[in-house]
């Protein structure tokens, strides 16, 4: 052969022609669509996410409207302010805290920040006259009597352009609409609306009291050196400093648990599309052998026939990428608009950048699954074209490289080898416990071969005769059926049936920033609208420092959890007795004649935190002094009841010198149509805040359905998959079907005997593939529901028959459409082109 | 007539000196040759110690009852597989030395083949299936060639059809048309006209031989039809795997 003929040129030309009127071919056609479902579904997350990083990204650099801040629960001294300011750096303060506007007779919980002049330090704020009119830069702070808040305040409460609002005491003149705050950052937290206020004129309205829940920051601003002198010096205790990178955590974990939810939507695609590839190449590969002796036979070479092998995948790999490419673009735009809308920030408009990763993603696809089983094609000798048994070969190497490039896949689009090996643990036990049920489920079918009328018996009976390949079919579905049932579950039973855990006369409303000598007057308020019995917490904050006489910090525990927690000023609480929420798993509850003695009540996750038992002792330091107390029972709170609660408790008169800093706080349930009731409270309690839980409930309850959404719609591409997966698997066993099918005609078998006895078989698989993903989809939400939503966890009867009628549907449809034509093809024909 | 009767009256043509080699240049020699195969612990032998000379332009037709192993010998000539023993030379080269690509670049625009089930590719025009082989000899007019060859197996009106669309005989005449587009030296023609009626079997055959007798190609034929063998200018008769010569 000339040197032409063998170059990649000429195979190129024959691979394409080949394609062209080739590609529609069953497998061609099942690998392309495989690929493009890959490629879709990670293109369209990827660019979805690098939007959400870029958006929080730009915005580090002002995220926190400064170079650096120190935080603190405690208003920070002004000497530290001095000294700062000493070392050249700029500084400005803010007090963050929730609280009441009103408005008229209107009320709405905001999140007040009251910023120092200067304010922001890095970044400006863009505010507006009024409601979506154009906005313009400041970089100063509201005057004394003004206020500006984020539109949501303006629509909620429903104001005209030169309103007022009442916030405590003061009343300011609402003069600016908030459209960008840079240091409100990218987070699902802040729910409650903004209003932003001069820290001259917070005083004034009295909201700050002794132990209000307040977050202060000095913002910073300054030189390199003189900021990170800042981080090695001594702070108040409970302070913290923080550099942009770190300032806002719960950003990126709150983006990050998203995020992992809709990469494991987007590996359970990709691995069933790796098994479609898989089997459509091999078919393909099968189907090649033919043809690669012939074109052998003729004189090409081993090295050609690779080519136009090679380039055909190829040819179709860039077909089925630019295709994914654009399918990813649409997908990414519908994950923006479920999601984006949670981002306080803006998205920028997509780069390009994720398709690269995505089209990486398609090659490990190509290189791992699918050119391995078509390559073997290359191999087979000339001689085939007389004896049609050589060249078929089976190869280990082609399974291990698929199994390597499972590994490769899951690591790129995971980016955690561990993730990576677990999602594949978990995909192989899944598929090892659907093949074993499916294979049962076939095995139950045998003794059914001879049963009933010949269309029948052909149905059931290739479903029995053909084990191996019904096995493989029942997994296919049943794995994509159980990736949706399973989220069907997920969201409507254990969702649902969490939420609505909650009585309907649970609290709704709760009350704190209560002052000791408004104990009396605020249940003396209650009592005369008709609220009686109403129950005020006492609530006083300490710090750990001890454990069984041994000092600890948070250095002293390597689990991050316990590190954050023991961080964290804990909120104790005394009582003579405990209500109904709270069950005794050890010890005794004490009674009103154990009053002042140093014991202690821990809630069971101080026990899992510390490791704690009945008789250890911890030592807090309270307003300035420490107390030692020792555990006397543990508890477990019902959270859910959505009463005040805590973690740490003692007997009345212990916590005596902590009791004059107590703050106390309430929650009661007030039916919706008496919420006035509210107002009259603040207005006779401008200092109390009170939380609308419900609203704050139906805000998260938000967010869950949305990300819940943008997962189900991942999960579509799960189903594609899944879909092809089951094609490829049909369409193995097409080319028996069709001479069986021919031959049946031909020994004179009605077409409807034998259309009724595919839609026999088919239904039987589907219905099988159904009951196994029920089974399993059962049997997880059996563990989560124990496991994670601590519920109690019924049999569904329905998610059998949606599985079941589901599966059989799709899998009729499937197979119909694969074989249709089949039925329609006059037997001569169907036997001249089988053989 | 049966089988039988065919190889009586093939053996007294033997014997009469008319399946004698050919003089002139030799395209395809063997000596030696047989074809074993292994399965499991027993050996089987297809072939045994054929010797054979087919010059340049001769019309040879292998013949012999199934199983005698006339597929495999024309298979072996055509380096499609290699013997277990003995050495055979194809247009002067011996296979033996060469591997399977090599063997495969030997074939390229000089061997032509032509099946009993015409082994078209079903995705592919005529058109497209004829020019296939020069495609891969390498020469740069494999369309003007294919159309010419198309022209001359009387189907220039039939470019654009596939295979699906084509009956059986002129299916055949695609293959024959494939085959001479290369312009081979030697063709291989395995029972060509075992899927054919008698009728259109005689229009392949004078076809093949037209063929032959126009660009001087080599004709090396596998048939059990003792009239198409009749016509060609020399049988060898194989017999359980022997040539009976």
């Amino acid at each position: 052969m000339s040197a032409s003929a063998s170059s990649f040129g000429a195979a190129l030309r024959f691979s394409s022609r080949r394609l062209r009127r080739g590609w529609r071919s069953g497998e061609l056609l099942i690998l392309t669509l495989a690929l493009v479902v890959s490629v879709a579904s990670a293109s369209a997350v990827g660019l979805f996410s690098d939007r959400v990083r870029r958006a929080v990204t730009q915005q580090s650099g002002d995220a926190i409207g400064a170079d650096a801040l120190i935080s603190s629960r405690d208003a920070l001294p002004q000497t530290l302010v001095d000294e700062l300011r000493a070392t050249g750096l700029r500084t400005a303060r803010i007090t963050e805290f929730a609280s009441v506007v009103l408005s008229g007779e209107d009320t709405l919980l905001v999140s007040v920040k009251a910023a120092e002049a200067g304010y922001p330090l890095r970044g400006a704020l863009r505010i507006a006259d009024a409601p979506f009119a154009p906005a313009r830069e400041v970089r100063e702070v509201p005057g004394v009597d003004e206020v500006w808040i984020d539109v949501r305040v303006w629509q909620t409460l429903n104001l005209q352009p030169g309103a007022s609002l009442q916030l405590g005491e003061s009343t300011f003149r609402v003069t600016g609409v908030i459209e960008y705050e840079p240091d409100r950052g990218a987070g699902f937290t802040d729910l409650a609306p903004r209003a932003l206020i001069n820290a001259q004129a917070l005083p004034a309205t009295q909201l700050i009291g002794v132990g209000s829940r307040t977050q202060n920051a000095l913002l910073l601003a300054g030189d390199e050196p003189a900021l990170q002198a800042v981080g090695e010096r001594e702070l108040p205790a409970g302070a913290r400093y923080l550099r942009p990178d770190k300032a806002r955590p719960e950003v990126g974990r709150a983006l990050g648990s998203a995020g992992q939810f809709l990469d494991i939507a987007v590996l359970a695609a990709i691995l069933l599309s790796a098994a479609a590839v898989a089997l459509s190449a091999r078919q393909h590969g099968q189907r090649q052998r033919d043809e690669v002796a012939l074109l052998k036979c003729m004189g090409a070479s081993s090295r050609y026939v690779g080519w136009v092998l090679m380039s055909q995948l190829f040819l179709l790999g860039a077909l089925a990428g630019l295709a994914g490419a654009a399918i990813g673009f649409v997908g990414q735009a519908v994950l923006a608009a479920l999601l984006g809308a949670l981002l306080d920030a803006p998205l920028p408009s997509p780069s390009l950048v994720p398709l690269l990763t995505a089209w990486g993603l398609e090659l490990i696809l190509l290189l791992g699954f699918a050119l391995p089983p078509v390559l073997r094609a290359r191999k087979v000798p000339p001689i085939r074209v007389f004896q049609r048994n050589v060249g078929e070969d089976r190869s280990l190497v082609v399974g291990a490289l698929a199994l390597g490039s499972a590994v490769a896949l899951l690591w790129w689009q995971a980016g955690d080898p561990m993730l990576a090996l677990s999602v594949l643990g978990g995909a192989l036990g899944t598929t090892l416990v659907l093949a074993l049920m499916a294979w049962g489920f076939v095995w139950l079918l045998t003794p059914l071969r001879r049963a009933g009328r010949t269309a029948l018996r052909f149905g059931l009976g290739n479903v029995a005769r053909r084990r191996g390949s019904s096995v493989g079919q029942v997994v296919a579905l049943g794995a994509a059926l159980l990736a949706l049932l399973l989220l069907a579950v997920v969201q409507r039973d254990l969702l649902d049936a969490w939420r609505n855990r909650v009585p309907p006369d649970a609290p709704n409303q709760f009350l704190i920033n209560i002052q000791p000598e408004q104990v009396e007057p605020l249940q003396a308020f209650f009592t005369q609208r008709g609220y009686r019995d109403l129950q005020l917490w006492p609530m006083a904050r300490g710090r750990m420092v001890a454990f069984n006489g041994k000092p600890v910090t948070a250095d002293s525990f390597d689990d991050p959890e316990t590190r954050r927690w023991i961080n964290r000023e804990f909120n104790m609480s005394w009582t003579a007795s405990f209500g109904d929420d709270n069950e005794l798993l050890e010890g005794q509850w004490w009674t009103a004649a154990d009053a002042g003695k140093p014991w202690l009540s821990v809630d069971d996750y101080v026990v899992e935190r510390l490791g704690a038992k009945l008789g250890d002792k911890l030592t807090l330091t309270m307003a300035d002094r420490e107390i030692e107390l020792t555990i006397v029972n543990i508890r477990r709170v019902k959270w859910e009841s959505f009463k005040p609660n805590f973690f740490l408790v003692t007997p009345p008169g212990t916590l005596d010198a902590a009791a004059g800093m107590a703050q106390y706080l309430t929650a009661l349930h007030v039916p919706r149509d008496q919420r006035g009731l509210l107002r009259d409270l603040i207005r006779e309690f401008p200092n109390v805040t009170a939380f609308d839980i419900e609203a704050t409930m139906n805000q998260v309850r938000g967010i869950v359905d949305r990300v819940v959404q943008a997962v189900q719609f991942l999960f579509g591409f799960a189903l594609a998959a899944g879909a092809c997966v089951l094609l490829a698997a049909i369409e193995n066993t097409r080319a028996e079907r069709v001479r069986e099918t021919a031959l049946l005609r031909t020994l004179g078998a009605a077409r409807r005997t034998i259309a009724i006895g595919l839609v026999t078989e088919y239904l039987v698989l589907g219905l099988l593939a159904g009951l196994v993903a029920a089974a399993a989809a059962q049997i997880i939400a059996w563990v989560l529901a124990r496991q994670v939503f601590e519920l109690p966890y019924s049999w569904s009867p329905l998610l059998w028959l949606f599985g079941g009628v589901g599966g059989a549907l799709l899998v009729v449809l499937l197979g119909w459409w694969s074989l249709r034509k089949v039925l329609d093809t006059p037997p001569r024909v169907v036997l001249a082109s089988a053989n | 007539m049966s089988e039988r009767e065919l190889e009586a009256g093939l053996e007294s043509d033997v014997k009469a000196g008319r399946g004698m080699a050919a003089s002139g240049r030799a395209v395809v020699e063997a000596s030696g040759v047989s074809k074993r195969i292994q399965s499991g612990s027993t050996s089987l032998t297809i072939l045994e110690a054929v010797d054979l000379r087919i010059a340049e332009g001769e019309t040879v037709a292998i013949v012999g009852s199934s199983g005698s192993g006339k597929t495999t010998l024309l298979s072996l000539l055509a380096g499609l597989d290699l013997p277990s023993t003995g050495e055979i030379t194809l247009d002067g080269r011996a296979l033996g030395a060469l591997d399977e690509d090599a063997r495969a670049a030997l074939r390229a625009g000089r061997v032509g083949f032509v099946f009993q089930s015409f082994q078209l590719l079903g995705g592919f025009t005529a058109l497209e299936n004829v020019m296939l082989p020069a495609e891969l000899a390498g020469y740069a007019d494999a369309e003007s060639r294919a159309r010419r060859a198309l022209d001359r197996v009387g189907l220039s009106k039939r470019l654009t059809h596939y295979p699906y669309q084509l009956s059986g005989g002129e299916q055949q005449r695609v293959a024959i048309a494939r085959a001479y587009c290369g312009e081979p030296r030697i063709l291989f023609a395995d029972e060509p006209t075992g899927n054919l009626d008698h009728d259109t079997g005689e229009r392949i055959v004078e076809l093949l031989f037209e063929l032959n007798r126009v660009g001087g190609t080599t004709l090396v034929l596998v048939t059990h039809d003792m009239g198409l063998a009749a016509r060609c200018g020399r049988q060898l008769l194989l017999s359980q795997g022997r040539l009976l010569t």
